[in-house]
């Protein structure tokens, strides 16, 4: 019901209509889209039991957890969807409208987990009332911080970084958002269309860290937009693109990306370097939540639980899938361990996320947003 | 025998005392009672109390987020924009689990932000420019909102605004409870403590009672002297009057004491006189049988007649021990009268009557007996009412005594008087009886004893010796006074006084 409020203004307030429809087009898009796709299945093939989870998560960084876990439960056999963290907050009230109207549930099953980057997008359908309570052991061990109602919780806390192409960019690598600007300005025309960031109309957590980035230095992340749209900065739906395109030194840099999947890269990949940025180093938490119509709870719950555990936990830092979300396990020595240069801005799992998800500051973001880019100039 | 009796005594008193209602237990139960409920209605005002403080709080907060975001509306060529401040939402976060919804809206353009199925409409009359808090229920679950109303005004276009801020009440009733729990045991605790004191206290109240109830119990059989423990103010009268009842016990026990003693004199003489009698007639008989001559060895009075012939003598002495059993009867009843006198001063309290009553009563009694010995017994009063504090059968045995007396002592002197007077007169405070004969009167010298017990003025005459001394009881009892005076020419008046009921007071 609150999707619709985003919905119907968007197709009512003409002045803003670029990109508040696209986000109302994409939503009718692909839902389809997401039906029509097969999920990539994990476990037994005659399991008893299936577990749905729609998840903004990267099977690279997951699939060895997905196994393990499957491994130690073989009567469970998991189906998983890769879905873009804007599409699965869509998707997830989605499909507590497909309960309502009792739609065939073979045809569209309905995840019992979902799994996202975008906090705030998460926290909203929590709030809104789309996730059910769960306790256990597991998350009552959980700090109060890391986990919001007993029915949002986080499992992995990880920087958001700047990836350079080393033999790319050109002069020296940025240490900050400071330096950036001034390479910028100063290697202007290396740079023009070489840079690539979230397209924050796209993205669920590429608004996320948007908007974080204003609220931590309102200025600096006035100045850096401008700069970005005086040089054509790229925009992308999804990390891996994002560095793809930096590995192969289209983009010299990549802004505001999830550290877990830049380190795994840059760990492989000689000609890259994650840079977390000195002045200050936003830190996300990727959350899970058990949707209120969940059609499997119980299994959703020992899945939960099994990403808390200290299997797990210890599986994400020991392979370098992930960050993990409790530094008690953390080794000190552990590359995985965030080490940043400068002090870290944790995003808050609390209240006030709504904030940045706010009918009017999101329309009016995003519309300064197009404007720096000069995008909806171009359309 | 005894023994057993005794112990079905003990089984009844055990099973009364299992009956009878427990002062103590009524004390405990009537104290846990109001204090069970006071601490109900203590309960109950926490309850509500702890609601409206952990509101009262949270309230604070609301209205703060509510401010902030209201400062952050603006007008913006002609349009309301708000940009919600972070900080807003950082002070809902405080109550840390609970869900936020909020709807701004402009009562001219219609919704801006927020949720726009929220009911914005305050259940209180709107009222521009001040905060409202109330529940209401939104997306399944009880919410509390803060309301504000405002215009907004700039040169070209004037709005008002209207924003809704609602917050779940999880923390709220998190909060509650907490204050309810730890009031609600402190409650709890007082609420024992005090029972525990009204048990202890109890116990010490009924103490001073079990110590005299204990003092009692070990008493000697017979032992009446006054209980000499120390008790409180409280219990102090209780002893004092188990004290004053045992005095009276002691007292009555005293006139059973007299009163046997009494009857035991009173028979003893008739019944020795009445065996002799029966002995002398038994003799003769004999004497007669075996021979004329014999003499008989008895001194009494009756036998003088030796020329009698036997049957004469036989019927003479039956006679007499006749006159002695009629004599001895009368004793037996002035006995039974003065014991039922006696009784009846001790329980009968004194109430208001009319003297003339038991005066004219006993006068008609007694006219026709007088007359049998030649005495006219006449009553002399014109009083119609005639109201004393007494005891109208106590009045009654005193008259007929009195008047027996005057009677009897009418026939003493040689020259038979054959009148006694009963006379009623009215004093201002008092009533006057006056019982008058014509007898021999008694001499100065006896005036003072012929009340004492057994002191008989004359022994040639008929009497118990208790009579008078019955009357003087009676009289004592009803506060009155007796005098005894010559009656001119010659015999004596007993002069009664009686006070009048209204005067008691001032005669007493």
């Amino acid at each position: 019901m609150k999707h619709f409020t985003l919905k119907l203004f968007s197709l009512k307030s003409l002045s803003f209509k670029t990109g508040a429809v696209l986000i109302v087009l994409m939503m009718s898009v692909f839902c389809t889209k997401l039906w029509a796709q097969e999920p990539v299945w994990f476990g037994n093939k005659n399991a008893s039991r299936i577990l749905y989870i729609n998840s903004a998560l990267d099977l690279a960084s997951f699939e060895p957890i997905l196994n393990t876990f499957a491994a130690l439960h073989p009567d469970v056999r998991i189906a998983y969807r890769d879905v873009n963290t804007l599409d699965l907050y869509f998707l997830t009230i989605e499909q507590q409208a497909v309960e309502q109207q009792s739609i065939d549930k073979k045809a569209h099953p309905i995840a019992s987990l979902t799994i996202s980057s975008a906090m705030d997008l998460h926290l909203k359908l929590v709030n809104d009332g789309y996730a059910q309570t769960y306790q256990s052991s597991f998350t009552d061990r959980l700090a109060d911080n890391f986990k919001w109602r007993n029915q949002l919780f986080a499992f992995s806390l990880e920087p958001i970084v700047m990836l350079v192409n080393k033999q790319a960019f050109p002069g020296n690598l940025p240490e900050d958002r400071q330096s950036l600007l001034q390479t910028i300005r100063q290697n202007g025309d290396d740079i023009t269309k070489r840079i690539g960031t979230y397209d924050i109309r796209q993205s669920g957590v590429g608004y996320l860290l948007a908007s974080q980035d204003a609220r931590q230095a309102d200025a600096t992340w006035g100045r850096l937009l401008e700069a970005f749209g005086s040089h054509d900065v790229q925009t992308y739906c999804c990390t891996h693109q994002i560095i793809d395109d930096v590995a192969s030194g289209k983009l010299v840099l990549g802004y505001n990306l999830l550290g877990s999947y830049a380190s795994q890269r840059a760990r492989d990949d000689d000609r890259l370097k994650m840079i977390l940025p000195k002045d200050y180093t936003l830190m996300l938490m990727r959350a899970a939540l058990i949707p209120k119509n969940a059609p499997n709870p119980e299994d959703a719950g020992i899945f939960m639980d099994f990403l808390l555990s200290d299997t797990a936990q210890k599986m994400m830092q020991d392979q370098g899938l992930l960050f993990p979300i409790r530094p008690d396990l953390n080794n000190p020595n552990d590359p995985y361990v965030v080490d940043a240069p400068g002090p870290t801005g944790v995003i808050e799992l609390d209240q006030q996320l709504l904030v940045g998800r706010d009918y009017a500051k999101q329309k009016r973001f995003i519309h300064n947003w197009e404007i720096a880019l000069e995008i909806s100039k171009g359309e | 025998m005894w023994q057993k009796s005794l112990n079905i005594n003990e089984e009844e008193e055990k099973k009364a005392l299992k009956k009878a209602p427990s002062l103590r237990f009524r004390f405990i139960l009537t104290g846990t009672l109001v204090i069970g409920v006071i601490a109900a209605l203590a309960v109950n005002l926490i309850f509500d109390y702890s609601q409206k403080l952990a509101d009262l709080s949270y309230d604070r907060l609301l209205r703060s987020a509510l401010l902030q975001m209201d400062e952050n509306i603006g007008l913006i060529r002609n349009e309301v924009s708000i940009d919600i401040p972070w900080s807003a939402f950082a002070t809902l976060a405080q109550a840390d689990e609970d869900r936020v919804f909020y709807k701004v809206e402009s009562l001219e353009k219609g919704f801006i932000t927020g949720y726009q199925d929220l009911n914005s409409l305050p259940p209180k009359p709107p009222v521009l420019d001040q905060v409202q808090f109330y529940n209401q229920e939104y997306s399944g679950e009880m919410v509390r909102f803060a309301w504000v109303e405002r215009h907004l005004t700039d040169p070209e276009t004037a709005q008002t605004v209207r924003i809704v801020l609602g917050q779940t009440r999880l923390s709220r009733e998190e909060m509650a409870s907490a204050i309810t729990q730890k009031a609600i045991q402190f409650v709890l605790f007082i609420a024992l403590v005090a029972i525990t004191l009204i048990i202890i206290g109890s116990h010490l109240v009924l103490r001073p009672l079990h110590r005299i109830e204990g003092a009692l119990e070990e008493r000697a059989m017979g032992d009446l002297t006054p209980i000499d423990i120390n008790t409180p103010k409280e219990t102090h009268h209780l002893k004092v009057a188990i004290n004053h009842f045992m005095v009276r016990l002691q007292k009555n026990l005293e006139q059973l004491e007299n009163y046997t003693a009494d009857a035991a004199h009173q028979l003893r003489t008739p019944l020795a006189s009445l065996r002799a009698l029966a002995e002398n007639a038994r003799d003769d008989i004999f004497a007669d049988k075996n021979s004329l001559g014999s003499q008989p060895s008895n001194s009494l009075p009756l036998s003088k007649g030796e020329s009698k012939s036997s049957p004469e003598k036989q019927y003479q002495a039956l006679d007499n021990i006749i006159k002695q059993c009629d004599g001895l009867s009368q004793t037996v009843t002035l006995l039974l009268n003065q014991a039922v006198v006696s009784h009846r001063l001790q329980t009968h309290r004194l109430e208001s009557i009319d003297l003339l009553e038991p005066i004219t009563a006993s006068c008609r009694e007694q006219a026709l007996t007088a007359l049998h010995q030649g005495v006219h017994l006449s009553l002399e009063c014109d009083l119609k009412q005639t109201l004393i504090l007494g005891d109208s059968f106590a009045i009654q045995q005193m008259m007929q005594n009195l008047i027996e007396n005057a009677v009897r002592y009418s026939g003493v002197d040689i020259e038979h008087a054959t009148e006694v007077i009963v006379q009623v007169s009215e004093f201002e405070t008092f009533y006057r009886i006056k019982v008058i004969d014509y007898g021999g009167g008694i001499p100065d010298v006896e005036k003072g004893r012929v009340f004492e017990r057994f002191y008989r003025g004359r022994y040639d005459i008929a009497g118990s010796g208790v009579g008078l001394a019955m009357v003087k009881d009676i009289i004592d009892h009803h506060g009155a006074r007796i005098v005894i005076l010559d009656t001119e020419p010659k015999g004596t008046t007993f002069q009664v006084d009686f006070a009048k009921y209204k005067y008691k007071e001032g005669l007493v």
